[in-house]
């Protein structure tokens, strides 16, 4: 059978960016349904798109990642193409147990962009390399 | 967490949900019985389950009417019985142990999403479910649930499933992300206000309201309408400016950096401090007060800079304090529009939020064609003689006077432009006055009073007429602080609660020295001269084109004086002579009376004096018992052991 969850979550956040596209007071809606879908991943998500924390990486082939400041003061990198990020959280709760979709850090990167609140930064495409091969390391 | 942010948000609706259920469901429990109220209610049954991540999702088959009348015989799937996708979070499941053929009762509040490419509607934020059993069977069925431990299929979710938030119509619009480019921004005109596009949002009457639905990611489109109460300059840290110009290097450099400022008021009453871009100069702001103030003005993306108190920024809500309460009445929260608060009993505000634009365009409109609003409240002009009566301490005021004389505070370890100004200032209430209340009154300008150029290029050259908007009185003392504004000209609105405002007839005159004068004031004295402190006299050259003192001998000709300051020579410097005098008053008969007297000469004579100074055959003689008429005087000093007075011969504006 087809997985449910992912649709429904894209469907959420896809309200989410409609809502933030228009003029609506009503937010308290997509609240109640983040906080039913993504756990406690949805209050530090929503911290961090509160504090800016989320940067789009670019590069000028197109390649895109994201770099998300923890409250730690730490940088995590997420992927563009795939959910995977490389904060110890998500390697337990997601890849380890299964128990959640994404991490904070990848929800974070979604509802910034549904927000517009991603801040953009434009790198070399070595820089770009060095970013995610960076990452590579110290997982190995 | 942010204050004001998403995720507080977020968080304290939480709380209220989570005590909401854990009393939801002690109240099933203890009334053991399903609760009556039915409407809302979605009835289900289970025909199938499984696990994503903690989510359970239960296939369900949505019920008419609660199957417990019914045999379990009857209970069979119906074709045209609409499905359902149930998704229950952990604690829910846990709590309900349903196991497929399961009856459930979901009471609202409930949420169903309805999925673009999917047929089937998911239910969501089950929290108030209950599991319902079919009387009949319910012990057998019971015990046999209790011992088959029930496995669920877990669907593990690739993490190639990524989440497409664009659609197709999605990308025919620009995504909008903040970018770190900053440009100038630009305050639009009235002109642009029908074709700009906010126009066409949902306008917004109340700060707070905008404050609290938006938390710190500013939103972009939502427009509030507010009055705008004072127009005014806060000084900016970035930078003080020190331009030294000309002849002038007393007043020269105020030109500190700073930034437009508005004090706004909505339809509540609540007010908000807007802070607009930087300035070069504090020059536009007249110009600014008198389009902008009283005007209706719609903000938008605006983003929070601070929620202040009154303990915190006193400064700030003695100016609030100063229009309140406010003059026509105002609106109030969660009631109808018809209902309105007289204001005469209304607290006066203990928070305010200090609002800024985010980096980019501004949304600032002002619309200047249209009418004043009843809300504004012009500044209210009160002669001198009445302010100085005033009780209280910390009470804006407004007023129009006359500057007689300017002194710099000499602190020389403060930057020039820095320093206090205090200024002498007169009105025609002061100046008819017989007695009791002095003619000339002190008023201080502290460096964060940001002054505009003309102003103080005005001040410098001749006694002008200035208009003092919100200064503070308190403790004996008028004050300019932040936020205080002075004008040259009056404002085109004010109250003018029966102050008198003609201008001065007659010349000014100035407090004669008595036994009440203090110091930092200026006066008048006449006397005899009783002795001259020869130890004090001096003369020396000064340069004629900027009044630098501290001239220097040439280096290449030995004869002639140098200006480091305008790097020439000086060919016609000016002598100053300083000299003190004893005198002799009638008027304060106890004390000694010290007077530094300055004379200026120019180059022609300074020959002659000097041979007479440094003959020193005739002054002392010539000088001792000479009657001196009236000169006008600052004090500096006053002390009572020694009863002497110190005094500097001035001269007015």
């Amino acid at each position: 059978m087809d997985s449910t969850l992912p649709a429904v979550a894209e469907e959420l956040l896809k309200e989410i960016k409609k809502a933030f596209k228009e003029t609506s007071h009503g937010t308290d809606t997509f609240s109640f349904r983040l906080k039913f879908i993504f756990g406690p991943c949805a209050v530090p998500a929503l911290d961090l798109v509160d504090q800016r924390s989320v940067t789009r990486v670019t590069s000028p082939s197109g390649r895109t990642a994201y770099q998300v400041l923890g409250s730690s003061g730490k940088l995590y990198t997420c992927y563009s193409s795939c959910h995977f990020c490389t904060c110890p959280a998500f390697g337990f709760t997601v890849l380890q147990k299964s128990e959640s979709l994404l991490c904070k850090h990848i929800l974070a990167v979604y509802l910034s962009q549904a927000m517009g609140a991603c801040q953009e930064l434009t790198v070399s495409e070595e820089q770009l390399t060095n970013i995610l091969l960076a990452d590579e390391e110290d997982e190995g | 967490l942010c204050r004001g942010g998403l995720a507080e948000r977020l968080c304290r609706l939480q709380n209220r949900e989570r005590s909401a259920i854990s009393f939801w469901r002690h109240q099933c429990i203890s009334d053991a019985k399903i609760p009556s109220d039915k409407s809302g209610v979605l009835i289900v049954k289970i025909l199938e389950m499984f696990e994503e991540c903690t989510i359970q999702v239960a296939i369900c088959q949505q019920l008419e009417q609660s199957p417990a009348t019914l045999s379990s015989k009857d209970a069979v799937i119906n074709a045209g019985e609409p499905i359902l996708k149930v998704l229950f979070a952990r604690e829910t499941a846990a709590h309900l142990k349903s196991r497929p053929q399961d009856v459930i009762h979901i009471y609202p509040p409930w949420q169903k999403l309805i999925l673009r490419n999917a047929d089937v509607p998911v239910i969501m934020n089950t929290y108030f479910s209950l599991k319902v059993l079919p009387s009949e069977h319910s012990e057998t069925r019971e015990k046999t649930y209790g011992l088959t431990k029930m496995l669920i299929r877990k669907n593990i979710i690739s993490l190639a499933e990524t989440f497409r938030l664009d659609d197709v119509d999605d990308e025919l619009h620009h995504q909008t992300s903040d970018h770190q480019v900053t440009c100038a921004p630009q305050i639009h005109n009235n002109c642009d206000s029908k074709k700009h596009p906010l126009a066409q949002s949902a306008v917004n009457d109340s700060l707070l309201e905008m404050v609290e639905s938006q938390g710190a990611v500013g939103w972009r489109e939502a427009q509030v309408r507010v009055v705008i109460q004072r127009v005014y300059c806060l000084p900016t840290r970035e930078g003080y400016g020190s331009r030294v110009q000309g002849n002038k290097p007393l007043l020269s450099n105020r030109g500190m950096f700073c930034r437009l400022c508005l004090l706004v008021q909505d339809a509540y009453g609540m007010f908000s401090e807007v802070q607009l871009q930087p300035l070069n100069s504090a020059d536009d702001v007249e110009q600014y007060c008198r389009r902008w103030e009283g005007k209706f003005c719609c903000l938008a993306g605006m983003k929070i800079l601070q929620r202040t108190t009154r303990g915190r920024a006193l400064g700030l809500f003695s100016l609030i304090d100063s229009l309140w309460p406010p003059v026509v009445p105002v609106k109030v929260p969660g009631q109808s529009q018809d209902s309105e608060m007289m204001t005469t009993n209304l607290a006066p505000p203990s928070f305010c939020y200090i609002l800024t634009v985010q980096s980019g365009e501004i949304h600032v409109e002002v619309d200047e064609e249209e009418q004043i609003s009843n809300l504004y409240q012009p500044p209210a002009v009160h002669g001198l003689k009445e302010i100085l009566r005033m009780d209280g301490c910390n009470e804006r005021c407004s007023f129009w006077a006359q500057v007689l004389y300017l002194r710099l505070q000499t602190k020389q370890s403060v930057p020039i432009n820095q320093r206090e100004i205090c200024l002498f200032v007169t009105d025609s209430t002061l100046q008819n006055m017989v007695h009791m209340i002095p003619k000339v009154v002190a008023v201080s300008v502290a460096a964060s009073c940001v002054l505009s150029t003309e102003i103080t290029e005005a001040l410098s050259v001749t006694s002008q007429f200035v208009f003092f908007k919100d200064a503070l009185w308190g403790k004996g003392m008028i004050i300019c602080v932040e936020r205080t504004v002075l004008l040259l000209q009056k404002p085109l609105l004010y109250s003018a609660a029966g102050a008198d405002l003609s201008e001065l007839t007659g010349p000014v005159r100035l407090d004669e020295l008595d036994s009440t004068t203090q110091a930092n004031s200026i006066c008048a004295v006449r006397g005899t001269v009783v002795g001259v402190n020869e130890s004090t006299a001096f003369s020396w050259p000064t340069c004629d084109r900027c009044g630098n003192g501290k001239l220097e001998l040439c280096p290449q000709d030995r004869g002639s004086l140098y200006c480091s300051q305008c790097s020439e020579v000086v060919i016609s410097p000016v002598l100053k002579m300083q000299l003190e005098v004893f005198l002799s008053c009638s008027s304060r008969p106890q004390s000694t009376i010290k007077v530094k007297v300055w004379h200026e000469m120019s180059f022609g004579l300074f020959v002659l004096i000097n041979m007479l100074l440094s003959l020193q055959s005739y002054e002392v003689q010539s000088v001792l018992g000479k009657e001196v008429g009236l000169l006008n005087c600052y004090v500096r000093s006053v002390t009572s052991h020694p009863n002497c007075i110190a005094l500097e011969e001035i001269v007015l504006l």
